[in-house]
C-alpha cells in the first residue's frame, strides 16, 4: 500500500501540475480539498480522468468522488480495492 | 491616456520601453517571471500558455501602477485581442480525444479552449468586476484595437483598461503588448 500511496502522490502532482510539490510534501491523511492541497472542482475531474487511465477505475457517479477523493489514503484504499490494471 | 505598457516576448520584456533583465527565454522565462514578480499566486501553473502570458503581463503592468489594494472595482476593464485564439489549447484538447483506443478528454485543458479565460484570470485576481472581452483580428492592427477600447469607454461606468494584444502560437512563441489606458 505504501508503493501505491507514493505513485499516487506522483501521479496528482503530474496530473494536477502541482508546481513545487514533491511526494514528501503531501500527508497522505490530509483533506486534497479545502484546507488540504486546496485543490478545486476542476481538479476533481481530472482526477477522475486519471483514476480511469491509469486503474481502469470509471466512476458512474461523479458524486462518489467526495468520498473518494477525501485523502490520498482513501484514493489509495479505494483503487486497490477496485483497480482493473 | 497610455498610463503603463508592458511588452513580452519569448525573449525581451519591457515596462514602459525599459527592458527587465531575464535568465531564460520562453516557457521557463514565464516561470522565472512569475516567481520574482508575483510568488503568491500557485493557480498560474496550471493556467494555459495564453493565460500565463497575459497574467505575467497584467502583473507587470499593475506592478507598475503601484498600489495593488485588490479591493473589488467595476470601473476597470480587461480587453484582449489575438490572432490565434485559443489555438494550441483546442490542439491540446483534440489531441485527448483522438484516439478513441485511448479517450481520456482532459478538463484541465478544456477549460482553456475559450481565449477569453485569460481576461477572466486577470478579473479574478485582481478583483474587477467590470467588462471583459477577446476579440480574434488578423494581426495586430492599432487602429482597430484603439478603436474598440475607446467604444469600451462610452459606458458610465468604465473609467480604465488593461487592453491591448496577447497571443500564442505554442507553448514557447507567444507575444504580449497590453496597456493601461485611463479614461
Amino acid at each position: 500500500m505504501d508503493e501505491l500511496i507514493y505513485t499516487l502522490k506522483q501521479q496528482i502532482i503530474e496530473a494536477l501540475n502541482l508546481e513545487d510539490m514533491k511526494p514528501e510534501d503531501i500527508d497522505e491523511n490530509a483533506s486534497l480539498f479545502g484546507e488540504g492541497l486546496g485543490l478545486d472542482s476542476i481538479d476533481a475531474l481530472e482526477l477522475i480522468v486519471m483514476m480511469e487511465k491509469n486503474y481502469g477505475i470509471k466512476l458512474q457517479d461523479p458524486t462518489q468522488g467526495k468520498e473518494i477523493f477525501r485523502s490520498v489514503a482513501v484514493m489509495a484504499d479505494f483503487i486497490a480495492k477496485n483497480r482493473k490494471k | 491616456m497610455i498610463r503603463h505598457q508592458v511588452y513580452i516576448s519569448p525573449n525581451e520584456v519591457k515596462v514602459d520601453g525599459k527592458a527587465l533583465t531575464i535568465k531564460s527565454c520562453g516557457s521557463a522565462m514565464l516561470t522565472d517571471l512569475y516567481r520574482e514578480h508575483v510568488g503568491d499566486y500557485p493557480k498560474f501553473f496550471k493556467m494555459d500558455t495564453l493565460s500565463k502570458v497575459g497574467f505575467i503581463a497584467s502583473e507587470l503592468l499593475l506592478n507598475a501602477e503601484g498600489d495593488r489594494s485588490f479591493d473589488p472595482r467595476e470601473d476597470r476593464a480587461v480587453i484582449f485581442f489575438n490572432r490565434n485564439a485559443s489555438l494550441q489549447d483546442d490542439t491540446a484538447y483534440q489531441a485527448t480525444i483522438q484516439d478513441p483506443e485511448n479517450f481520456f478528454p482532459s478538463p484541465a485543458i478544456f477549460v482553456y479552449t475559450l481565449p477569453n479565460i485569460v481576461t477572466g484570470e486577470i478579473a479574478i485576481r485582481n478583483k474587477y468586476f467590470g467588462e471583459t472581452s477577446f476579440m480574434v483580428i488578423d494581426s495586430f492592427d492599432e487602429k482597430i484595437i484603439m478603436r474598440n477600447l475607446e467604444n469600451a469607454f462610452q459606458d458610465p461606468i468604465t473609467k480604465s483598461i488593461i487592453g491591448g494584444w496577447v497571443d500564442c502560437s505554442d507553448e514557447e512563441h507567444f507575444e504580449a503588448n497590453i496597456f493601461l489606458m485611463e479614461k
